[in-house]
């Protein structure tokens, strides 16, 4: 056997705890440091302001071994990415500096705007490990600007181009022939060009580290580091959940539709606990839908894996190990596991559901762990060409709200739900495309009220300042409330509202729609659940409520009955 | 010239004379009382002078460090403030920038914010981004707002409007309106305190400023009372964060440049001491009861940030509140000597919980009960339990090795002196985790520079962090334990400003640099005539330049000298050279941005070098005093290890570890192949020998 092909005898070797802790924190602050690479050289907005990407460190057998504090929805999906890839390109056939690039919605993380790219690790010619990392690229072509349209996209090859696993680097460059495919067939090819060389540079910095720690620990102690580390993060993650009782919990909930005039499309997840493992089965929900918004199975894996490991506090830095104790599956040609060319460029709008599904199926076997349903999220696409230069534009938006009450606390307010990002400055938007932000804020009384009350919803209203412009939502909770649990309410409907000459249109929460100058775009996200009845809401919560303008005093009778001149 | 200069500590206020005359330093150390600070600063100043026989009226000069700031925000004991946004903005502050700071924690609690939602207060006005005025701002709405925050009776005011980095027109109108109706208002724009774009840090910043400023304001107005009652006739200068003296006055205005007062003032100390040694290039590591801090040192000079977080939870990036304001380059990790370890049964795990001075380790025997790394430090038998602090303190040894044994080692089946050496090695790796995104990550090869540590802790672990990292020589200073008041001694006049204006940087650009810079200096030279004596002032600039559509900057010295033709060639090439250093790769004939445009002016102050310790009377000839066992897993486990007197060590008389070297405030471990030395400066100077 070449000594570069994947030993899969598992290294005999012990650890002490002492070397093993120390290696382990090296090899997250590894992965931190490919993030930071990452974010600093990138160029489109989603990478650099969003922080849509992540990275992570696998060992020479293509196992996930430590990734950073990145979106879940990639950092899940990784693992079984980076095992796809060396199927295709069998290590002994990659050289130092070689990187494999891939988008593929099914190999990947489920839509084409995510690239991954994966780089062997060299060390005196032997591969030692691979850094990965994927960035959300602001365009891949396709259909409509950002590559996410939902309604009319019934095939992924309108969703924009889908690179298999190519040999995007040879010898630490880029290989001209293969970009000049790349950057042909989308629209921003300065933006997406700019953001490969940052993936390309977050791998470079992470190998350069990855071979240091490799020096200094020998290979050895690193091969028994690693299987130690996988081992750990297994035995943690059945022991936590032997803790649960066994059986079969279920639950169900429903997306508004799959774009204007479609069907809503069921969430069912059946979860059940034995012998600790847990297995996530979302056969039971609607079939693959024909629009850009399908769940490919490693998409579904890496929502429901993460959404149970949270709920079920077993939050151990993610890894193979980790991941081998929780399972989603899903009948083939079902939303949750179609099959190619079914599309998917607007899957994100999916993630906050999926977590509602597990949650409300966990509700009895972990009270005070589960929550309202948070407030749905939107993720759209303005663009166009911009008046001023000539130039495409695409303004890529991240509008997150609330999150539902909890067994201790109310919502928290204005965070990322599931999926971790940051959202954009309204002074980068503004600067760097024809838009102009007219409100930005919570929206009082669209909570859910309960003892614990949800977060709010919040409201995003954008100016169209160039003559035309297409915008291409992608939100949901138009038609749906999010739910309360134990007794909580639910959240207040979302909307999404053109205001165009003095009209107020209510558009679908995944419609495409043309729109010109001085129109404005009103996202009105839902509100969150409640948890526990309202009636044993504290009077301080609610007077805290309305003087700080979260709940007005008219909402405030209507939902708890609250007067201002009560006795106290 | 006698200068005076003192640092007011959580626990500790350190004061330290240098009296230039008589070449000498004269040390002191006095409890904190926090209740009223200037009643512990003047008991210690009158200790201090009595010691070094100085009247008040003799010195020349005082330098503060403070923590004034910075505890008024973690403690949230600021001012009850008040924010004025842009209408349709009010929730800028309060929704952040989303992120959560750790992806599995969907329970986690934002930032406590500094003001609450109901006293964020719109005014109806817009700017655009290239600073034209879209809506010109209501007067009406501006009274509305001003009505309402004086009816909440409101102490301070932030003014945060979008885009006024561009534009601080309609800023600068509300202050005036402010002034006329509210003249005891504390009042903070944002286009002063922190002109930048992005709107979520400015105003965070904007409104921390406010959050202070009558905090400050009144703090610093009673020290000055106190000193001129005493006697003292000079001013006193207050350190900032980026590692600057400024006047009373400036530090009033604005509040949150002082935040890092105290551990800047510690970074000083060790430029001052890298360069008594001759290393340039320096690493600082301040470990001390809670935390531990790691900075660099380029050059000679330390190293400025732009912006950090502060209140970060577990020094998490989006855990804190972002502030954008020019600090010295630290990275805070939860690792003291308070710092307490637990193990899952798998792993040990250290920090940042920490068990403070209360109860504190176990060891001190004040009803601590769970390990921390001091407690791992005596098992490991580095600490002499008859000699912590000077002796002022006995350790109970026996105590820590049960607790030590009952939390780590029975779990992990680890005897006692193993688990301790775990809990050692697991801060370290913590540390080192720190240390190499101070170094490594960010362009800093170790093998070129040197360590400087101190803090109580701090030389307990220098000498396997430095190894760790191959740094090649650890510099434990005289009076480490009084570092920081030390650095003061060190530091000029240093007053910086900035100002957000996008350029590209081409040829024919020079009339518009020339342009920013005229501006920034003229800004300068207002504030410089509240410095005494500005004479002889260096000018430093700097911008933060990127790639044209990048989001992030990287800060790029700009050459001195006229701001001429071929100027724009010259900072090209400057930002080029600094790009490929970072990140492996340059992007030549890409277009390059300028963004962030700064200034420095320095006004020198500093002493010329510190004065040596005064040799302590009786000296004997041999320094190694004794032998004791202690833990090297280096050398395979517990071994025989010599014990040091450090003040008996002669000048350049070299030490062969494995030794362990006392002194009144801290304890140096040496390890074997290494040997420690003492310089003719009187800093003890470690080789790193082989081995990892």
């Amino acid at each position: 056997m070449n000594d570069r092909t994947l030993d899969r005898q598992p290294a005999a070797r012990a650890i002490d705890p002492i070397t093993l802790s120390v290696l382990w924190n090296r090899l997250l602050s590894i992965t931190e440091e490919m993030g930071s690479t990452l974010r600093r050289t990138a160029f489109s907005e989603a990478v650099r302001e969003g922080d849509d990407f992540s990275t992570g460190l696998f060992d020479r057998h293509g196992r996930l071994v430590a990734q950073g504090n990145f979106t879940p929805g990639h950092t899940g999906s990784m693992p079984f990415l980076v095992k796809s890839v060396l199927k295709e390109f069998p290590p002994e056939t990659l050289e130092p500096g070689d990187s494999i690039l891939t988008n593929d919605s099914y190999l990947g993380s489920g839509h084409f705007p995510d690239m991954f790219l994966v780089t062997p690790v060299f060390r005196d010619r032997q591969i030692i490990g691979f850094t990965c990392n994927t960035a959300h690229h602001v365009d891949v072509g396709g259909q409509a600007p950002g590559s996410q349209e939902v309604k009319g996209v019934t095939d992924a090859v309108q969703e924009g181009i889908r690179i298999l696993p190519v040999r995007a680097l040879k010898k630490g460059e880029f290989d001209r022939d293969v970009i000049r495919i790349i950057l042909g067939n989308v629209r921003l090819p300065e933006k997406v060009f700019g953001d490969l060389k940052a993936q390309r540079n977050a791998n470079f910095v992470g190998a350069r580290r990855l071979v240091e720690l490799f020096e200094n620990y020998g290979g050895n102690q690193f091969d028994s580091a690693v299987e130690e580390i996988l081992t750990i993060s297994e035995e943690r993650m059945r022991a936590r959940i032997r803790q649960l009782p066994e059986g079969t919990y279920a639950y169900q909930d429903v997306m508004d539709d799959a774009g204007v005039g479609s069907e809503p499309i069921r969430f069912h997840c059946q979860i059940t606990i034995k012998d600790g493992t847990a297995t996530l089965d979302f056969s039971g929900s609607s079939d693959q839908v024909p629009a850009g918004i399908n769940s490919y199975i490693n998409y579904t894996n890496a929502y429901g894996g993460f959404a149970f490991k949270v709920l079920a506090d077993a939050v151990l830095p993610q890894n193979d190990g980790a991941a081998r104790a929780v399972r989603a599956i899903a009948r083939p040609g079902s939303f949750f596991n179609p099959q190619y060319p079914a599309p998917s460029g607007g899957r994100a709008a999916i993630s906050t559901r999926m977590f509602e599904v597990i949650n409300g199926a966990l509700k009895d076997v972990l009270p005070e762990r589960v929550m309202g349903a948070f407030s749905q999220w939107a993720n759209p696409n303005i663009s166009g060409t911009d008046d001023r230069t000539g130039k495409p534009f695409v303004q890529y938006d991240l509008i997150f709200a609330g999150y539902g009450g909890q067994f201790t606390k109310d919502g928290i307010e204005a965070l990322s739900p599931v999926m971790n990002c940051t959202n954009i400055p309204v002074e980068v938007m503004e600067a760097t495309n024809p838009i102009l932000v007219r409100q930005y804020g919570i929206i009082p009384d669209s909570c859910g009220a309960g003892k614990f009350r949800g977060g709010c919803g919040v409201r995003k209203d954008i100016e169209i300042l160039n003559s035309t412009a297409l915008a291409t939502l992608l939100g949901d909770r138009h038609k749906f409330q999010p739910y309360g649990i134990f007794g909580g309410r639910p959240g207040r409907l979302g909307e999404t509202v053109l205001i165009s000459d003095g009209q107020e249109i209510q558009l679908g929460s995944k419609e495409s729609r043309a729109i010109k100058q001085g129109d404005v775009i009103s996202f009105r996200l839902s509100g969150a659940g409640g948890y526990g009845p309202p009636a044993e809401r504290t009077r301080q919560r609610i007077q805290d409520d309305i003087a700080d303008g979260y709940q007005t005093e008219e909402g405030a009778r209507r939902e708890y009955g609250y007067l201002p001149q009560a006795a106290e | 010239m006698i200068r005076v200069a003192f640092d007011i500590g959580g626990t500790f206020t350190d004061l330290v004379l240098q009296d230039g005359t008589r070449h000498r330093l004269v040390l002191h150390k006095t409890p904190t009382t926090p209740d009223d600070l200037s009643r512990g600063v003047m008991d210690g100043l009158t200790a201090l002078l009595r010691d070094a026989a100085v009247a008040p009226g003799e010195v020349d000069a005082i330098f503060h460090a403070t923590t004034i700031a910075t505890n008024a925000i973690l403690e949230r004991k600021g001012a009850l403030t008040g924010l004025i946004t842009t209408a349709g903005f009010r929730d800028i502050l309060l929704m952040g920038r989303q992120k959560r700071y750790d992806t599995q924690n969907m329970y986690m609690d934002k930032p406590v914010p500094l003001t609450r939602r109901r006293h964020i207060v719109e005014v109806a006005e817009r700017t655009g981004f290239d600073g034209r005025i879209l809506a010109p701002l209501d007067p009406a709405s501006v009274d509305a707002a001003i009505d309402r925050l004086l009816k909440q009776g409101i102490e301070s005011v932030a003014v945060a409007l979008i885009h006024s980095y561009a534009n601080p027109a309609h800023e600068l109108q509300i202050a005036a309106r402010l002034a006329a109706r509210a003249p005891n208002l504390a009042v903070s724009l944002s286009s002063q305190v922190s002109p930048k774009y992005r709107e979520y840090e400015r105003t965070s910043t904007t409104v921390a400023n406010a959050y202070v400023k009558p905090i400050v304001a009144r703090y610093t107005a009673d020290i000055e009372a106190t000193l001129a009652a005493r006697g003292f006739r000079h001013r006193m200068y207050i350190m900032q964060s980026n590692g600057g003296l400024v006047t009373p006055a400036l530090a009033k205005e604005y509040p949150i440049r002082i935040v890092e007062s105290g551990p800047a003032a510690g970074v000083l100390l060790c430029a001052a001491v890298g360069r008594e040694e001759g290393f340039e290039r320096v690493f600082t590591f301040d470990m001390g009861g809670t935390t531990a801090k790691l900075g660099a040192i380029d050059d000679g000079k330390p190293a400025i940030t732009s912006s950090f977080e502060v209140d970060a939870k577990n020094f998490r990036k989006w855990s804190g509140l972002p502030l954008n304001v020019p600090a010295i380059e630290l990275i805070e990790i939860g690792a003291g000597g308070g710092s307490i370890a637990a193990t899952d049964g798998r792993l040990i795990a250290v920090g940042p919980e920490s068990a403070g001075a209360q109860p504190g380790p176990i060891c001190y025997g004040f009803g601590g009960t769970r390990p921390t790394i001091t407690d791992a430090n005596l098992v490991l038998g580095y600490l002499n339990p008859g000699y912590f602090n000077g002796g002022a303190m006995a350790l109970d040894s026996d105590r820590a090795i049960a607790g030590v044994a009952a939390a780590i080692g029975t779990p992990l089946k680890l005897a006692p002196v193993e688990a301790a050496w775990g809990i050692h090695a697991v801060a370290n790796s913590n540390m080192e985790r720190a240390m190499r995104v101070i170094s490594v990550e960010r362009g800093r090869d170790p093998r070129k520079y040197a360590m400087v540590a101190f803090g109580g802790a701090g030389p307990l672990h220098a000498a396997r962090l430095a190894r760790a990292l191959g740094i090649p020589t650890v510099i434990v200073p005289r009076g480490a334990g009084v570092g920081a008041a030390i650095g003061m001694l060190n530091a000029d006049a240093r007053l910086d400003t900035g100002v957000t204006r996008l350029l590209t940087l081409v040829p024919g650009t020079e009339t518009v640099m020339a342009e920013v810079y005229a501006d920034l200096e003229a800004r300068l030279r207002a504030d410089l005539a509240h410095l005494q004596g500005s004479d002889g002032v260096r000018w430093l600039r700097y911008a933060y330049m990127h790639y044209k559509g990048q989001g992030y900057e990287i800060k790029v010295d700009l050459p001195d000298g006229p701001i001429a033709d071929g100027y724009a060639r010259r900072a090209i090439a400057a930002f080029e050279a600094t790009y490929e250093q970072s990140y492996g790769y340059k992007d030549p004939g890409a277009v390059i941005e300028a963004v962030d445009w700064n200034l420095v002016a320095v006004v020198p102050t500093a002493a010329d070098g510190i004065a040596p310790l005064p040799p302590r009377e009786g000296t004997a000839t041999e320094p190694v005093v004794g032998e004791r066992p202690a833990y090297f897993a280096e050398a395979g486990g517990v071994i025989r290890c010599k014990v040091v007197d450090r003040y008996r060590m002669r000048t350049d008389q070299a030490i062969a570890g494995p030794a362990i070297v006392e002194e009144a405030e801290s304890t140096t471990v040496v390890l074997p192949g290494d040997s420690v030395r003492l310089s003719p400066r009187g800093n003890l100077v470690i080789t790193i020998g082989e081995g990892r």
